[in-house]
């Protein structure tokens, strides 16, 4: 993606970064916001069921005091005896049902129903209603066939009594004496409007609420209840009645509810019911503060990675511009070293690198002016002007003798001698060249020390297109006639010999003069120690030259004792006008 | 430069990014059904405030637990009596200076409410009908019983008790009433076309029980062979039914009721009244907010709710479904 591709290093860091701390910021909220959701929803679900509890304890409380209401009544000996008719005495009964009613607010009415027909309730007969009858209720059947058992009716209207009120019943069966057979059913009513204020007072989250149903499934209550009856509304009681205490949530999306079971161990189930939207009751608003604190930190973290980023490339940015000044050839320059470890690392470098081409620079140039004066005086050297005074000197003095013969030749000698070294300017000629001009230049000295000088040129044919420096031969050849053998009694014999050893040519110029010791010989290739008389200053010259053209590994070498004679020995590369290497 | 341009296209993309994570949360957030702000305010305007009407009582149960469920402030308001028509129009010209975001109306009358129902209208405010509507098309629901459907759910089950052929007479309340006259529509629709039935008249109780016991008394001296009744609301039925029980004629002349009460539950029982149609108050508050909170969501909503009704008889009077209609706990 182009989108995303940086060219400076700035933009990629901060790109980068960005991108991580946006990821990271994504991740973190996402978790942190999952993680308090769930915590808050964990609370509120555990809120609940502790309410339910409550709940739960406080309806069974009514229910156990409906419990024990019946049991009073039952272990009573004056309403067994007037349902079994051994004893008529209706207002006695009345009396003490009316007894228990006073200390019993939530308590409707209570009644007994023998099966003998009689029958009698805390309001005497009177308010009974005439037209229902009391067999047909199903709390009056459901008790007779209990057996004794207590029976738990779900919510509803009592018509035997005329008052029509809203109860929840406890019916079971009175037994005589011996338990051995039924005498009627103890009907206790409980006022429904107790359950109904406890319930209807719930308050779980702004819509959710509280409902029972019996182990039938039947409602008991629900706030709701006649949405259910005309199917307007659902609910789960099929899964609550399944569950038997404990919770779980429906699956109704954005409508999902989380409904909280408790069983209330007399058949009833109570059930809580809260949207789960709604149990994370600031559920919006902390999506938004997360949203809103996500953000924030992205924009600061962004503005940090971008400050960071530039802070890491301005440095390199600074390099970046020192380079380019070195580049226009501006070496007199310096990059302030930075703190920052790597990059100062780098400065440091830099600097010195700067430094070395500097040196290196001044090196080159300080070589280049020593070459041109090396020419200069290999120049001088070729065109001696001694030499060719004398060698002029000696052609007069031929003429004036007659010897016609002998001048022509070292005239000829002279001419061949200057031409040689006339190479087309170029600095470097074959060892052919430099052979020739040496054996000119000794045929000349040779004709002019006569007896005391001869010579010898045995040069491998091999090595004779091989390239070597101009005029190398003749500074050697000087300086072994006028310091060697001029001095020497007898005839001097100078010898020149070439060949290969390898990738070096070596050419020696060999002497049988006065030799000299080794301390001389010493000071002989050591510039600046050169003694006066200027002996050694031609042999200086064409070392350095070699050295220069050629690399430190070439050069000169002087054997040589005392009254022996002197070898110098010369390592040229093996270089020819193919392979032109060494040519600077 | 290269390097500002880069810049730019940097803060760009970061701006982008921010602007993208900012969207996503509040469009979450908006997805998930989170309203900030206000709850919306609906006031519903019905024909009788009184302790003693169950009828208008369990409808405004109905209303506040929708109102609970949907997150809607609902206030109820009217008149005393239904009879007090000048009472609810000054209650609605208040409740249009309060600008509700909708208004639900019970109207006491068919006609002389309609200005009022323009006058809403004009104010901006959306305007439903609750159990009985205007002579306007401004309302943009009508949540009620289907009353024609209830009447002839009487004559059918006056019609299955009645052998024939036989003279039967409906006693009805305030003529020229929206309701009654489409109650005795359907019962009429369903007697007229049974060959059996002579339908010897409808008679006008006014809603007052007493005029409905003596129209009726007068009635059965007058058609000795009178072996059917319906009464088309609870005071005249209930008056017919003692009308009926003073003069022994019990069972002889079987009766059909509307609505209940703890009276209407005692003719019931007793074998005076076989049947009665009852509405479902409750379902008609819950559904009239459930409406309101559609419409003022931009939803259509259908012109006409029916919230149904239902025949009661003693035989299923104690039935789970039936006795919170006809024992309203309060």
């Amino acid at each position: 993606m182009n989108l995303f591709r940086f060219r400076t290093i700035q933009s990629n860091i901060a790109a980068a970064l960005a991108f991580l701390i946006v990821i990271m910021a994504v991740v973190m909220g996402f978790i942190a916001y999952r993680l308090s959701t769930s915590a808050v929803q964990r609370t509120a679900q555990e809120f609940t069921a502790e309410l339910i509890k409550q709940v739960n304890a406080n309806i069974q409380s009514y229910v156990n005091n409906m419990e024990n209401t019946s049991l009073l009544v039952l272990n009573n000996r004056g309403v067994r005896n007037y349902l079994s008719g051994e004893s008529d005495d209706d207002a006695s009964v009345t009396d003490f049902l009316k007894t228990i009613m006073l200390s019993r607010k939530d308590i409707a009415s209570i009644g007994v129903f023998g099966y003998n027909g009689r029958f009698v309730s805390d309001g005497g007969i009177g308010n009974m209603n005439p037209n229902v009858s009391v067999p047909d209720q199903s709390w009056y059947r459901q008790a007779r066939e209990g057996q004794g058992k207590v029976v738990i009716s779900p919510s509803h209207v009592q018509p035997v009594f005329d008052d029509y009120r809203w109860v929840v019943s406890l019916s079971r069966e009175v037994r005589n004496a011996d338990n051995s057979r039924g005498l009627g059913i103890l009907l206790v009513d409980l006022n429904f409007s107790v359950i109904n204020d406890i319930l209807s007072g719930i308050e779980l989250g702004k819509r959710g609420y509280v409902f029972i149903v019996d182990q039938g499934g039947r409602i008991v209550y629900h706030p709701q209840q006649q949405l259910l009856y005309s199917n307007l509304k659902q609910e789960k009681i099929d899964e609550a009645l399944a569950l038997g205490s404990g919770s779980f949530i429906s699956d109704e999306g954005g409508q999902s509810r989380i409904y909280t079971v408790q069983d209330s161990g007399f058949g009833w189930k109570i059930v809580g019911v809260s949207y789960v939207n709604e149990l994370v009751n600031n559920k919006g608003q902390m999506q938004t503060s997360f949203v809103t604190l996500g953000g924030i930190s992205l924009v600061v973290a962004l503005l940090l990675s971008f400050l960071l980023s530039r802070n890491l490339s301005r440095p390199i940015h600074q390099m970046q511009k020192h380079m380019s000044e070195v580049e226009k050839g501006n070496f007199d320059i310096q990059v302030p070293v930075d703190s920052t470890r790597e990059i100062g690392m780098l400065a440091r470098a830099f600097n010195l690198m700067v430094v070395r081409i500097r040196e290196l620079m001044a090196q080159v140039v300080k070589e280049q002016e020593f070459k041109r004066k090396s020419e200069l005086n290999a120049l001088q050297a070729q065109i001696n002007p001694h030499f060719l005074y004398n060698t002029l000197d000696s052609i007069v003095w031929m003429a004036e003798n007659n010897k016609s013969a002998e001048v022509v030749r070292m005239t000829s000698a002279l001419a061949r001698l200057f031409r040689a070294s006339i190479s087309k300017g170029s600095e470097l000629v074959p060892i052919r060249n430099e052979i020739e001009h040496i054996s000119n230049y000794l045929t000349i000295q040779k004709m002019r020390y006569r007896d005391k000088l001869d010579f010898h040129i045995d040069a491998d044919d091999g090595i004779k297109h091989f390239l070597t420096l101009k005029v190398l031969l003749q500074p050697l050849v000087e300086n072994a006639i006028y310091h060697g053998i001029k001095n020497k009694y007898g005839t001097g014999v100078i010898r020149i010999s070439g060949e290969r050893e390898g990738e070096t040519i070596v050419l020696r110029v060999c002497d049988n003069g006065v030799g000299m010791d080794e301390e001389k010989r010493k000071t002989l290739l050591t510039p600046g120690a050169s003694p006066a008389e200027g002996r050694g200053v031609g042999l200086i010259n064409v070392h350095e030259r070699i050295q220069l053209y050629f690399g430190a590994a070439y050069g000169l070498s002087i054997v040589s004792a005392p009254d022996e004679g002197t070898t110098v020995v010369v390592k040229l590369p093996a270089v020819d006008k193919s392979g032109k290497e060494g040519e600077s | 430069m290269a390097g500002r341009s880069e810049t730019k296209k940097l803060l760009a993309i970061v701006l982008a990014v921010v602007a993208i994570t900012l969207a996503g949360g509040y469009g979450m957030a908006a997805l998930r059904g989170d309203h900030p702000g206000r709850p919306p305010e609906v006031t519903v305007v019905i024909k009788s405030k009184s302790q003693s009407m169950e009828f208008w009582q369990v409808l405004t149960e109905g209303v506040y637990v929708a109102a609970k469920e949907f997150g809607v402030n609902a206030k109820v308001v009217g008149p005393q009596r239904e009879t007090d028509v000048d009472v609810q129009i000054d209650i609605l010209k208040q409740v249009i200076r309060e600008k509700p975001d909708a208004i639900l109306l019970a109207a006491t009358d068919y006609n002389r409410i309609v200005p009022l129902a323009e006058e809403i209208d004009e104010a901006g405010i959306p305007l439903m009908t609750v159990d009985s509507g205007v002579n306007s098309d401004i309302p943009r629901s009508f949540i009620a019983t289907d009353n024609v459907e209830a009447g002839k759910k009487a004559g059918s089950k006056l019609a299955e008790l009645v052998e024939g052929p036989a003279k039967v007479a409906v006693i009805s309340y305030v003529k020229e009433t929206a309701t009654q006259i489409e109650r005795e529509r359907g019962v009429r629709e369903i007697l007229e076309a049974d060959e059996r039935f002579d339908i010897v008249g409808t008679y006008y109780s006014d809603g007052d029980e007493n005029i409905a016991y003596e129209t009726t008394k007068e009635l059965l001296r007058k058609h000795p062979d009178l072996a059917g009744v319906v009464g088309l609301n609870e005071p005249s039925s209930v008056g017919a039914g003692r009308a009926i029980k003073d003069m022994g004629r019990r069972g002889e002349v079987k009766l059909v009721g509307f609505d209940s009460s703890i009276d209407e539950v005692r003719l019931l029982e007793e074998g005076i009244i076989q049947a009665t149609v009852v509405q479902r108050p409750f379902n008609m508050g819950y559904l009239s907010i459930k409406t309101a909170v559609d419409l003022m969501a931009g939803k259509k909503v259908p012109a006409v709710i029916d919230t149904g009704s239902l025949v009661v008889t003693k035989s299923n009077m104690y039935e789970d479904e039936n006795q919170q209609l006809l024992f309203p706990f309060n």
